[in-house]
């Protein structure tokens, strides 16, 4: 029976004689005992219609034997030999082997047929059963697909959520640096502000007792005074002004406030400088020249506490945005203080070698273990107590030297102590 | 049912021994067929097995006439109970009017009755029979074994689903032909329900009952 495209049966649909055996299944057997001698060998079914027959030429003979042939144990045809009287007794063990055969040919071929046909109902359901399990297989592959697609997807956000979050704090360290820095620039500045305004005070007292000394000789220059009255008058006049001790201290005061003003206007101008801050765009830049700037902004960290040994040979130019060196010089000197010992002695060095600038920061503190060296430039690392520094100070200096197309690495100073190096390209006009 | 041809008057019942592998249902068919007389039964049937494990099926037929010349055949087949031959055991089930569960007494063996009853019921509904009205018998084959589960045991788990149990040595030919006789009970009131065997066909449920498990010596030896 066909469903579809696919043949199927029911186990244990009745059987009829003619599906289970072929002309070539019987034919020749009945031919079999025409050879032994028979006249006429027939198999009919329960109705007597002949089914297979076979006869040899004249008269068909006596019935010499009748059997039943049973399908599953039932009666359902009949196989009859017919023959000469005189040959019955040669003739009837022919027909029970003729019915033997039959028996034999046709248990074998309904057992065929059965197992034929549970094995195709087995294989069309498991035919079934993998097409099953491929199209759940198909579905969940999606699933996971879409998944591992997500997944990248959302890996992809998270890092650049965990970039932005390091931005940020890069950001924010710069401008805690530049805080620092304009804490330190604002005490410096108010000294000689300080001073400069406790004199223009003075200053003004003492120009009030210029302009009345002023008035004194006006006032009597139209009163036409003996000229002997008017020279005392005017001494006493000047040394009610005490104008003799002013004299003497204008000078004094003015110098300083000069040389006062000059500070400031010098502090202003490193910090310009060293910001930039009228700068955009890459522009030739002295590596030298910043780091004297950079030592310039910190004099007031520096000055009297650490020393300063500086071993600069002339560098070419690189071209960079000018704040960077700033940044990287500003980070490594502090981190140099932070971490040389009482009596700090920061070496400054740089050299050229005709290809690379090599510039190098050099403390007389403990130098940085070797385990912690491959760290020490991640963000967030810090050696410090919680609290105390970021440990943003050298991601910075890392970012930068990044920028300049540079590298940098952590070794140990000659005398102990930790030397960074920087090593930036040159030649880029 | 196989077929039911009211011009022919022909009924073809099928009956399905289920159970774990290794529980004993072709060694239950081959006692019936030994034990029962060879009037009104067929030739026992073994499809190809590897060793003593069926992989096909068995066939057991059964032949007997109503007293209105319907002519009833009742085949009986066994599954393959190894769990790889679930295929097969659907198609067998195909189209069943009865079902004989042969369970293992043996204590280790509770967990494989179970699994086997659990995958009867599917492949039930999955061939679209409900066990609930499928003519179904347990029996508790192996008896004889020196370990096995209590029959009380075995009578308080399976007590409370109605379905009747039997308890057997099928290789002692003991309590085989009682499970078929029950079977055939069970089958025989379903099948009257919608066929009419009494009142059209004027065969009783003894009658029905002495022609399929008439045992040998009983009288009526003889060729059909």
């Amino acid at each position: 029976m066909t469903t579809g495209e696919q043949l199927s049966f029911l186990v244990g649909e009745e059987k009829n004689l003619r599906q289970l055996l072929l002309d070539s299944d019987v034919l020749p057997l009945l031919q079999g005992v025409l050879a032994a001698g028979a006249s006429c060998a027939r198999l009919t079914d329960q109705e007597g219609e002949e089914l297979w027959g076979a006869a040899a030429p004249g008269g068909r003979g006596e019935l010499l034997a009748g059997f039943p042939i049973l399908l599953e144990g039932e009666p359902v045809a009949r196989l009859a030999v017919y023959g000469e009287e005189q040959h019955r007794d040669r003739l009837r063990p022919c027909a029970a082997l003729l019915r033997v055969a039959l028996d034999t040919v046709l248990r074998n071929n309904l057992k065929r047929v059965l197992t034929t046909e549970i094995h195709t109902s087995v294989v069309n359901s498991s035919h079934e059963e993998l097409m099953r399990s491929n199209a759940d297989l198909a579905q969940s592959e999606a699933r996971y697909r879409e998944l591992a697609q997500n997944l990248e997807l959302r890996v992809k956000e998270r890092t650049a959520d965990l970039k932005r979050a390091q931005a940020l704090m890069l950001q924010q360290e710069k401008m805690a640096a530049i805080g620092q820095l304009a804490a330190g620039v604002a005490h410096e500045i108010n000294n000689p502000l300080g001073f400069i305004i406790s004199n223009l005070h003075t200053l003004q007292k003492y120009v009030g007792r210029f302009c009345a000394m002023l008035q004194f000789y006006r006032d009597h220059l139209d009163l036409d005074l003996p000229a002997r009255i008017l020279s005392a008058e005017a001494d006493q006049k000047w040394r009610e002004l005490k104008l003799q001790q002013v004299v003497a201290d204008v000078g004094d005061l003015m110098s300083q406030s000069l040389s006062g003003a000059e500070r400031v206007s010098r502090i202003v101008a490193d910090l310009k400088g060293f910001s930039h801050v009228d700068d955009a765009g890459d522009m030739p830049v002295d590596l030298n020249q910043e780091l004297e700037r950079t030592l310039g902004v910190l004099s007031h960290v520096l000055c009297g506490r650490a020393q300063i040994v500086k071993e600069l040979q002339p560098l070419p130019v690189v071209t960079c945005k000018p704040q960077l060196p700033g940044q990287i010089f500003l980070n490594l000197v502090q981190n140099a203080l932070t971490h040389a010992g009482a009596a700090p002695v920061i070496t400054l060095s740089s050299c050229f070698d005709g290809e690379r600038i090599r510039i190098s920061v050099a403390d007389n503190g403990n130098g940085v273990p070797s385990a912690l060296r491959s760290q020490i430039f991640e963000p967030f690392f810090t050696t410090l107590p919680v609290g105390s520094g970021t440990g943003m100070g050298l991601a910075v200096v890392w970012e930068a030297v990044l920028k300049l197309g540079g590298t940098i690495a952590v070794a140990d100073a000659p005398g102990g102590g930790a030397e960074f190096i920087i090593t930036v390209p040159a030649g880029k006009e | 049912m196989i077929e039911y041809n009211e011009k022919e008057r022909r009924m073809v019942l099928k009956l399905v021994y289920y159970g774990p592998a290794l529980s004993g249902k072709t060694t239950n068919l081959l006692q019936l067929h030994e034990q029962l007389t060879r009037l009104g039964r067929g030739e026992l049937m073994v499809l190809d097995t590897t060793g003593d494990r069926t992989i096909y099926f068995d066939l057991l037929p059964f032949f007997l006439t109503a007293p209105s010349g319907l002519k009833i055949k009742v085949k009986v087949y066994t599954v393959p109970g190894q769990v790889c031959h679930d295929a097969t055991r659907k198609a067998v089930l195909q189209r069943a009017d009865g079902i004989a569960f042969i369970a293992d007494s043996h204590p280790s063996e509770a967990q494989s009755n179970f699994a086997s009853f659990d995958n009867l019921e599917r492949n039930l509904s999955l061939v679209g029979l409900d066990i609930d009205t499928t003519p179904l018998v347990i029996q508790f084959n192996k008896r004889d074994l020196p370990e096995l589960i209590p029959e009380q045991e075995v009578r308080n788990t399976w007590g409370p689903t109605g379905i009747p149990v039997e308890m057997a040595s099928a290789l002692r030919g003991e309590g085989v032909a009682e499970t078929f006789r029950t079977l055939a009970g069970l089958v025989y009131d379903r099948i009257d329900a919608r066929f009419l065997l009494l009142g059209e066909h004027g065969l009783t449920r003894d009658r029905f009952l002495q022609q399929l498990t008439t045992l040998r010596g009983d009288g009526m030896e003889g060729e059909p």
